[in-house]
């Protein structure tokens, strides 16, 4: 044992001043701090903390820190004492930020972003301290942005379907006969009207995923039945290019996991689409469910194109668009599988593909079975 | 041919819905919110309800919560049409009891009139116990 060790592991401040400046600098922090001794009971905590959580500084100090705050996650449900930032700070001996609900004295729950830091001496833990910040109203904001965005989506949206709608019919004749250049001003105004479509769709699923609104609802979802819905909703476009659109499951074991079955939907959507539009006709896109041990797994196999290999560590970059695509199309945005990225990162997935040029693509993404999702 | 009520509020689609469904040859009835849904299904029995779901007055969901989630109504199929994509309500609609939603900014009328078709045909998963024949059934594949 060395002599460091043998000096008793509790912070030693040389004078009175800098332990009344250490208290006084504690209590004026405008955020909620706590702290804790390394069995966990609470040392310290300063007005703002004890405001926001509704109790006061002497019913929390020398009580044990979970007896008093609990810590709520996404899914309503309390965390586990060794998953609150706290413990993992002192644990890991590393500052851990999170966000998270803890619940006030009266029963209701407030939005906190927490940051939670081991206090060390001589780099042995003797608790921790955690500043933490009430995020009720930034949450509120998110909350009414992603209203908006919801709102202007369906705003913009419902002009255009007139518009698509009526020329469709002067198309297929409803409104009479029309003769061939016509009906080629039609097909001009048609095709418009969908890449408008789409880039309103892209635009504004980038701006929610770009202003960090996608809000995250985690709940029991079954993989393959999220595939055999996007294969119904697609089956139309799939058509029309007489490609053969099909779903299965290969591989034992549940499909099921906890994630946020919209924001699946809209990653199979997407990659399903993108598969039917870069397959030439008559071709196959198929979605395969693979689940795993810890994960689940979900590709989509097409028959298409495929991807140049000098430009495949560029196919997440916004605006990206393959030169053998852009010879044949010239409508898509390039930034769709930037949205994907986006998408499957915010559930803590991971997404990889393999592709050759003129045999066809796999995207693979797959999701954890058990993930904590953290408030966005 | 089938009995559809169209509910859409915006006065060009509803009437652009219609005409595309009579010359499908279905009969067709008009409404352009929930409330005049529930109004109009005091005298027309439909087959199938072709139903928006942001609406003024009543909505979609509440139509739905009103007229359809009591089972009362199991017989008519609901194709729900929206431009509210992978939206909550979308989700809501489907535990409510519609059988297939539709994005209508993507939908052509040829699309339109088979999706109608194909909403209107019998599910085949269905045992003959618990879909009694009816006097407009028809072949089951």
């Amino acid at each position: 044992m060395t002599e460091a060790d043998k000096q008793p592991l509790k912070p030693k401040l040389t004078s009175r001043g800098q332990q009344a400046e250490a208290e006084a600098l504690f209590s004026s922090i405008g955020e909620g701090a706590i702290s804790t001794d390394k069995f966990g009971k609470i040392t310290r905590v300063n007005r703002a903390g004890a405001e926001m959580l509704g109790f006061s500084e002497n019913e929390l100090v020398g009580s044990w820190f979970p007896k008093k705050i609990v810590a709520i996650g996404l899914d309503d449900q309390p965390i586990n004492l060794i998953d609150q930032p706290i413990t993992k700070a002192f644990l890991t001996g590393r500052p851990i930020s999170e966000k998270a609900y803890y619940r006030r004295k009266s029963g209701d729950k407030i939005a906190v972003a927490i940051t939670a830091s081991p206090i060390l001496l001589r780099g042995k833990p003797l608790g921790a301290i955690e500043v933490f910040r009430d995020i009720t109203v930034e949450q509120e904001v998110d909350r009414m942005k992603s209203e908006f965005i919801s709102l202007a989506s369906h705003q913009l949206r419902t002009p255009l379907s007139a518009i698509k709608t009526y020329t469709h019919m002067m198309h297929d004749g409803y409104m009479g006969k029309l003769n061939a250049s016509q009906k080629k001003a039609l097909n001009t105004i048609i095709a418009a009207s969908a890449r408008m479509n789409e880039l309103i769709s892209t635009l504004l699923n980038i701006t929610r995923m770009e202003s960090g609104s996608i809000a995250v609802t985690p709940k029991v979802l079954h993989l393959d039945k999220l595939a055999e819905e996007v294969v119904k909703e697609l089956a139309l476009i799939a058509s029309a290019k007489s490609i053969a659109l099909s779903t299965a499951t290969k591989g034992k074991g549940s499909t099921s996991l906890k994630s946020d079955a919209l924001i699946v939907k809209e990653i199979m959507t997407n990659l399903t689409s993108n598969a039917i539009k870069y397959t030439p006709d008559s071709g196959s896109v198929e979605l395969i469910v693979r689940p795993r041990q810890t994960e689940i797994a979900v590709e989509v196999r097409d028959s298409g194109w495929g991807i140049p290999k000098y430009s495949q560590n560029q196919v997440f970059s916004k605006f990206f668009r393959a030169q053998n695509i852009v010879k044949r199309e010239t409508t898509g945005t390039g930034l769709g599988l930037y949205l994907v990225k986006g998408l499957v990162d915010t559930l803590g997935g991971r997404i990889r593909f393999s592709s050759e040029e003129g045999k066809g693509t796999t995207f693979i993404f797959s999701l954890p079975r058990a993930k904590r999702f953290k408030l966005q | 041919m089938a009995r559809i009520l169209v509910v859409e509020d915006d006065k060009d689609l509803n009437k652009a819905y219609c005409i595309i469904l009579r010359h499908e040859g279905h009969e067709v009835a008009e409404a352009f919110d929930g409330q005049e849904a529930l109004d109009k299904l005091k005298s027309f029995k439909p087959d199938l309800i072709l139903l928006d779901l942001l609406m003024p007055v009543m909505g979609g969901l509440e139509f739905l919560q009103t007229w359809y989630m009591p089972k009362k109504h199991a017989s008519v199929k609901v194709l729900i049409f929206t431009n509210m994509e992978n939206s909550p309500e979308v989700a809501e609609a489907y535990k409510l009891g519609a059988q297939r939603c539709i994005i209508k900014s993507w939908t052509a009328p040829h699309n339109l009139a088979k999706v109608v078709s194909d909403t209107l045909k019998p599910s085949p998963a269905k045992k003959p116990a618990l879909a009694p024949a009816k006097s407009k059934a028809r072949k089951t594949s």
